[in-house]
């Protein structure tokens, strides 16, 4: 029996001594850390695929489209409210891009609309980001919200972004916003 | 097909203008919040310790349980009426379930943080966060000293399947000694794909998160719902057969510093505990009929130890053999591979050229990859390797029990047992 408790007693030290020294250079990285890490898309690599919004976790993406009204040229004719080559310009559904009628105009003056993203109705498939980048100033870009994301271990998407567009940021930049054109 | 495709627009391009109102427009102010995750998470780790308190108090100290050598209980204590029963280890479960499931949808788990960690020993520009950190080291900690407590009830994984469990059928010991290798080659294929960034697949993989998060893939909601339903006749069938983290949790209890005791009374045989324990820990008596010559032991024991190099070498080259077709898992191989094969433009493909990237880079950068798959597939062929070894050679020994025995590596410390004993219902 004494052998055995000092092969327990071993054993322990082992396992133990083991621990510790994995824990001690584990936390020597950890410390260098600036704060929590967050998914986000960087507006700069996405070529909105549209795979954000069929593959998050979440019943409705976390990834929403962002729109910055200091880029945006407040066009009347604009590629991100309407479908490319659209008969009439009117707001009859089937002249928007938007599949879920998430983008809102409002009348600011002749000859400017301001558009806003109706955050929930929106659904991430990046359609109208395709048409402003592609015929406008690229003023709606997708984002992840973090405040709807889940803040998975991996994120789903990032696995299956075509351009590697979803990256970890620190929570100091938690977005990836257009400021400036 | 290229020439037809959409410029890549890398950010704002300013086709117009940025107007000039007129009409005094003020541009609006939008605010994009951001959780205080950090709190969250802290609270996390807190409950996390304060839980697993509650098992260790609840297996080791409560006076209201026998296991207690010191067992004197008060008729008019405070939880008198349910002495001797694990009460407090299903108020953990319910805690758990609710608090880590459903509330923190299940994530980060201790189970997946192994991940996280392989990833931050191997790639040193990924951040660990020190709450993964924590949540991957406290329990192994607290298996160092009072066993797998975190498995008892703190884990939402352990706990929901625990509160669903009704009955016990027990599988063959041979078929179940050999399903226990399983953990530990799902746990030498997660370090595979972690340790080359290609994978979380505890994580892809989590067959409860889903259930905790009412949605999400189809296919893994019906897997978590199979175990579930599974659960109610067989105990924890994703611990027992499953999870990786309980086989490293299990390595430490082994040399944990106190271990669960069914009672404190001497064992009479009667096993009720045996058929109670949902993990099939408690080992029954067994009588060595035909006791072997010392000798021939020892010199089997020798052989085994021996083999147990060939076999993780063998394990080793099994898995390296392999590891082109294994690196598959990786992004960019797969693209590599589509962009050989691709005969329709797809997705991937078509933002591959989008972005300019040459095929000559993307190659040197999978040659890369699969070097690093080469040497991954060999530690990871070896950990298999060494576990079946070590498993064969302790199917060889056997050993003589006059009772019936916690096995410390595959007890979770749910307190069923406590119930069941009668000689726990004695009263000094």
């Amino acid at each position: 029996m004494e052998r055995r408790k000092f092969l327990a007693t071993c054993g322990t030290l082992l396992a133990g001594g083991s621990l510790a020294a994995m824990g001690s250079v584990l936390a020597v990285k950890a410390s260098r850390n600036e704060g929590d890490m967050m998914w986000q898309i960087d507006p700069e690599k996405c070529v909105q695929c549209g795979r954000c919004q069929t593959e998050c976790v979440l019943p409705v993406s976390a990834v929403k489209c962002f729109h910055a009204n200091q880029v945006c040229g407040y066009c009347d004719l604009c590629g991100g409210y309407y479908r490319a080559n659209v008969k009439e310009l009117n707001t009859a559904a089937e002249n928007m891009m938007c599949p879920t009628g998430a983008i809102q105009r409002k009348f600011v003056e002749e000859p400017y609309f301001e558009y806003t993203i109706d955050e929930e109705l929106c659904n991430g498939c990046g359609k109208c980001v395709k048409g402003c980048s592609s015929f406008g100033n690229g003023s709606l870009f997708l984002q992840i919200q973090q405040e709807r994301c889940l803040g998975c271990n991996e994120c789903k998407i990032s696995k299956v972004c075509v351009s590697g567009a979803i990256q970890r940021v620190p929570v100091g930049t938690a977005y990836k916003l257009k400021e400036h054109a | 097909m290229l020439a037809c495709l959409i410029p890549a627009v890398a950010g704002a391009v300013a086709r117009f203008p940025k107007p000039d109102f007129t009409s005094g427009y003020q541009y609006p102010e939008i605010v994009h919040g951001v959780p205080f995750e950090t709190l969250w998470s802290w609270v996390d780790v807190v409950l996390l310790v304060v839980m697993m308190g509650v098992v260790v108090w609840a297996v080791y100290y409560n006076p209201n349980l026998a296991s207690n050598p010191n067992f004197n209980p008060n008729p008019n204590g405070w939880l008198s009426k349910e002495k001797r029963s694990r009460v407090a280890v299903v108020a953990v479960s319910v805690v758990s379930v609710l608090y880590f499931g459903f509330f923190r949808s299940g994530c980060v788990c201790s189970v997946g943080a192994i991940q996280n960690v392989v990833l931050a020993l191997t790639d040193s520009s990924y951040h660990l966060p020190w709450v993964v950190l924590l949540v991957f080291l406290l329990p192994l900690v607290a298996a160092l000293f009072f066993g797998r407590v975190f498995c008892g009830g703190v884990c939402p994984f352990g706990a929901l399947q625990d509160l669903v469990n009704v009955r016990n059928l027990r599988i063959s010991r041979a078929v179940s000694g050999a399903l226990s290798v399983i953990p530990w080659i799902y746990l030498a294929f997660a370090i595979l794909y972690a340790a080359t960034r290609s994978q979380f697949i505890i994580c892809r993989f989590d067959p409860f998160i889903g259930i905790f998060r009412l949605g999400g893939d189809v296919g893994m909601i019906v897997f978590g719902a199979v175990l579930l339903l599974l659960s109610v006749f067989v105990g924890r069938p994703f611990c027992q057969f499953l999870c990786p983290y309980g086989a490293l949790l299990g390595l430490f209890s082994r040399v944990a510093r106190r271990k669960v005791e069914v009672t404190p009374h001497p064992c009479i045989n009667c096993t009720l505990c045996h058929d109670v324990c949902p993990m099939d820990a408690i080992r029954p008596p067994e009588a060595n009929k035909n006791p072997e010559h010392r000798q021939r032991g020892m010199k089997r024991v020798l052989l085994y130890m021996v083999m147990l190099p060939l076999f993780m070498v063998a394990g080793a080259l099994l898995l390296a053999s392999q590891s082109q077709t294994l690196s598959i898992a990786h992004k960019d191989v797969r693209l590599y591979t589509l962009l050989q094969h691709a005969d329709e433009p797809l997705a991937e493909v078509e933002a591959f050229h989008e972005m300019g990237r040459s095929e000559e880079e993307l190659k040197v950068k999978v040659e890369e990859v699969q070097r690093q798959y080469w040497i991954w597939s060999l530690v990871a062929g070896g950990l298999i390797g060494c576990v079946v070894g070590i498993k064969l050679l302790s199917l060889t020994l056997k050993r003589t029990r006059k009772t019936y025995e916690v096995d410390a590596s595959a007890c979770v410390a749910c307190a069923k047992c406590f119930n069941y004993c009668p000689q726990n219902k004695k009263i000094n």
